[in-house]
């Protein structure tokens, strides 16, 4: 089902896309200094969502993406200023440590299953928030850490400037989506979506799944650690407030409102959902109110998100173009 | 006529689990359905009690439409179902779990003297172990209590599915004899086995069952001579 | 620690305890009858504490009639829940979750457009007198939660072995299948569990209103010891919620009464982990096959 969706896409998605990269290409140089920096967080954003939908696949809804995203952009930046690590370096090194720290947090709860596991990945995720929140050395307590080194100038290009960071960004987010895009189709993602139609069935033909679900979880941590490193880096700063549970309650609307069945699901949700974000700044006070009801009403109605409504949209239209295909 | 299934299809996704079935139950008799694994049986029960709603047809308990009620109503109307694997509830007493059978019963006396005089008549042995809880008793006093519960709603039709799985010959034995004397007492009885043999000796009327549709029905003893249903049922 | 201290962060503890044990018993309750989980659950909490704060600090109400009335708001919103959302999505735990975790930003917003965004004005107690033992000076209304907590949960025990509709309740939890087959609305036992979460989480919000100072994100705070509690107590069992919230409650008050309130959340979530590695289905949860 969703891969016969999936084709449709690609064949008649090659032409889109390249008309969207080239846009993205221009657009800063035309947007004003504020739109730029809000682009860039479009791009943090989508590798957040796109690598938390990878842990999705396997039905782990765990509550800490947002904290390893906290863990990288915390890693990167230490490293960065304290220990004078190359921007470029320290931004991986953070996702590694994310993916370390998602992979020590999901192994002591294997076993526990459906909301044991939810509710013990949100405490945990809050534990390692409260840590930084607690040590004022080295994590800086409430205020966080200021003062995190800018991207350096190399070969002439002063990435610290806005427009080479939004290429930067923009290629690290393509980076991702294409990894993340080779895991789905391989093998592993194979095995991920078969975890997550049927435990059992997969688990008699031999598949590992606590070993894929602990894979899925690093994987995913390493990216939104990522995430976090691009992010760092462009703020400068870092405080525990940027990790809490209404970030990963946002995380959740984007991917939710999105949808989760394809791999367009995440991008369409951040896509939408922090386009409204941005342009309901007036409203700041009832803006999570409508955000959060919104997630319950798609929820209820419309249960594969507004992917799931495009993709519908469109097979309707090509029925109507072509000839009625045989219903099946 | 009690029940009447008429033309009735049901669905699992998107696969039909059973196919333009009808069924007819007089009052007093005791119908089976036989038929292997998966060939659509317990679903057939399961649309009776309003477990699981068919996709079209009809089905008629005294004369009323019950294919669109909620199992509690179709309870309510007189209709007790024992489920595949016993389903007691584990963690209350035996007694508890009796109870649980006249949940709408509202008439203390009477189910009283139902616990009394029916249960515990036919099933000497819960008697003895009313405060067990029901999770620790074996599968024979399991599938006992199970029907027990089921006759705790002094029900007009009883749905017995699978009743015989995973007892001993003994134990299979016992709950023969106590569906022979249900019956007796004047109660109606659907029984769903694989247990073609035994099926086929309590009952009056047998459908067949084969991938979802009805292939052959007719008076249980005829069947049981039936040349087919011996090869594929009765083992030669 | 002087004895005197010694004796008040107990009957803080004890006091904390009862609080904690009407919120989660709500939660596992309702989480055993519906294999849903309630993330805004702390949220109904905060609801009724700000019931009591609109009624008797801004209405002049009595303080009873307030509380009285927060139980009631507690109870018709887990009723509303129940109806809106977890009737819908029946069945589909992940959804569920998800919808409560939205619903936690349309309460924080609707109390905070209703009464303001801060830090309310501090609620009067009715109570002003404070309970003297052995030197110690304990509040009045802190101990108060205390006979309403164990009078509540007792009754709740009780009421689901003797009463017919409680074992109903216990029926669905246990297999909700076979109890349908029983002739249970089970439609209605969801409602009604959701009832009774509500209303208790409602009683705990609005006994505790005059202790501390309210603000709409009141009940994202009180989530995570309340889920932490119900896990480990395993989650749908009544006693074992009862027996987590005891020791959470004195592992939390003592921790925050020694080192700080930061502290204390941390180490309940490593009592948590600790419990969950070596036992997955809490201390008095049931083994899933």
């Amino acid at each position: 089902m969703s891969s016969h969706s999936m084709k449709k896409y690609k064949i008649g998605g090659l032409a889109p896309l390249i008309l969207v990269l080239s846009g993205l290409c221009l657009v800063p140089f035309f947007l004003r200094a504020y739109l730029v920096e809000v682009a860039m967080m479009y791009f943090i954003y989508i590798i957040l969502a796109q690598s938390y939908r990878l842990i999705v696949t396997v039905h782990d809804w765990q509550l800490y993406h947002i904290v390893l995203y906290g863990v990288g952009a915390y890693t990167s930046g230490m490293l960065a200023k304290n220990l004078g690590v190359p921007v470029f370096v320290a931004i991986p090194l953070g996702g590694a440590m994310a993916g370390l720290v998602g992979m020590a947090i999901t192994l002591p709860l294997l076993r526990t299953k459906g909301w044991g596991f939810y509710i013990a990945t949100y405490g945990l995720a809050e534990l390692i928030r409260l840590t930084w929140l607690k040590f004022r050395n080295p994590f800086g307590g409430s205020t966080g850490i200021i003062d995190i080194p800018w991207p350096p100038v190399i070969a002439g290009i002063d990435f610290s400037d806005r427009i080479p960071y939004y290429f930067f960004s923009l290629g690290v987010m393509l980076l991702v989506m294409l990894m993340l895009y080779r895991i789905e189709k391989s093998r592993i993602g194979d095995s991920f979506k078969a975890i997550s139609m049927d435990p059992e069935l997969a688990a008699s033909t031999g598949i590992n799944i606590p070993r894929h679900r602990l894979m899925a979880c690093s994987i995913g941590g390493f990216f939104a650690g990522v995430a976090g490193g691009l992010l760092v880096h462009r703020l400068g700063a870092v405080d525990p407030k940027l990790f809490n549970i209404t970030t990963t309650l946002y995380l959740l609307i984007w991917v939710v409102v999105g949808g989760t069945n394809t791999f367009w699901g995440p991008i369409i949700g951040v896509s939408v959902m922090h386009t409204l974000f941005e342009l309901s700044r007036p409203l700041i006070e009832i803006r999570p109110m409508f955000f959060g009801l919104s997630m319950v009403l798609v929820l209820i109605f419309l249960p594969g998100g507004l992917e799931g409504l495009i993709s519908k949209a469109i097979t309707r239209l090509q029925k109507r173009d072509r000839v009625a295909p045989v219903e099946t | 006529m009690l029940l009447e299934v008429k033309d009735i299809t049901a669905h699992y996704f998107k696969v039909a689990a059973v196919r333009n079935i009808s069924i007819g139950v007089n009052d007093g008799e005791i119908v089976t359905l036989i038929g292997s694994n998966g060939a659509g049986k317990t679903t057939t029960l399961r649309a009776i009690s309003g477990l699981k709603h068919p996709s079209s047809g009809e089905i008629h308990f005294q004369g009323q439409r019950i294919d669109r009620l909620p199992p509690y109503k179709i309870n309510a109307l007189g209709i007790a179902m024992v489920p595949e694997g016993r389903r007691v509830f584990p963690q209350m007493t035996v007694l508890e779990n009796l109870f649980m059978g006249a949940f709408l019963r509202m008439d203390k006396n009477a189910i009283q003297k139902d616990l009394e005089e029916t249960v515990f008549r036919h099933f000497p042995r819960l008697k003895e172990r009313t405060k067990q809880a029901a999770g620790t008793l074996s599968g024979g006093e399991q599938q006992m209590l199970a029907m027990g519960r089921a006759l705790m709603s002094a029900p007009k039709l009883i749905l017995l599915d699978e009743p015989s799985l995973g007892l001993s010959p003994i134990m299979c034995g016992q709950i023969a004899k106590i569906i022979r004397d249900i019956h007796a007492e004047g109660r109606t009885v659907i029984l769903v086995e694989q247990n073609a043999r035994l099926a086929l000796v309590l009952a009056q009327q047998a459908y067949v069952i084969e991938t979802g549709q009805i292939v052959l029905s007719g008076p249980a003893d005829q069947l049981r001579e039936n040349e087919e249903v011996k090869r594929a049922y009765l083992g030669g | 620690m002087s004895s005197q201290l010694l004796i008040q962060t107990i009957a803080n503890a004890i006091a904390a305890s009862g609080m904690l044990a009407l919120i989660a018993v709500g939660l596992t309750l309702a989480f055993g009858v519906m294999q849903m989980a309630n993330l805004a659950h702390g949220h109904f909490f905060m609801m009724g504490a700000y019931t009591v704060y609109a009624l008797y600090a801004l209405g002049g109400w009595p303080f009873w009639w307030a509380v009285a009335a927060a139980v009631a708001v507690g109870a018709v919103i887990g009723l509303i829940v129940e109806r809106g959302i977890f009737r819908p999505l029946q069945g589909d735990v992940v959804s569920g979750f998800i919808a409560t975790a939205g619903l936690m930003f349309v309460f924080e917003v609707l109390v905070g457009e209703l009464w303001g965004w801060g830090l309310s004005r501090p609620i009067p107690s009715p109570y002003m007198r404070a309970v003297r033992f052995m030197g110690a000076a304990v509040a009045f209304q802190r101990v108060l939660v205390i006979p309403f907590a164990v009078v509540s949960i007792g009754g709740l025990m009780f009421f689901m072995r003797r009463f017919r509709l409680g074992r109903a309740l216990r029926a669905v939890a246990q297999d909700p299948e076979a109890a349908a087959l029983q002739g249970i609305n089970i439609n209605r036992m969801t409602a009604l569990a959701m009832a009774i979460a509500g209303a208790y989480a409602g009683l705990a919000g609005g006994l505790m209103s005059t202790i501390y100072a309210i603000t709409p994100s009141l009940g994202g705070h009180i989530i995570l010891p309340a889920l932490i509690v119900v896990v480990v107590g395993g989650m749908g069992s009544i006693g074992g919620a009862t027996l987590a919230a005891v020791i959470f409650g004195f592992v939390m008050t003592f921790v925050t009464t020694l080192v700080d309130g930061v502290t204390a959340v941390m180490v309940s979530v490593t009592v948590m982990a600790v419990v969950l590695a070596i036992r997955p289905q809490g201390l008095m949860g049931r083994v899933i096959a």
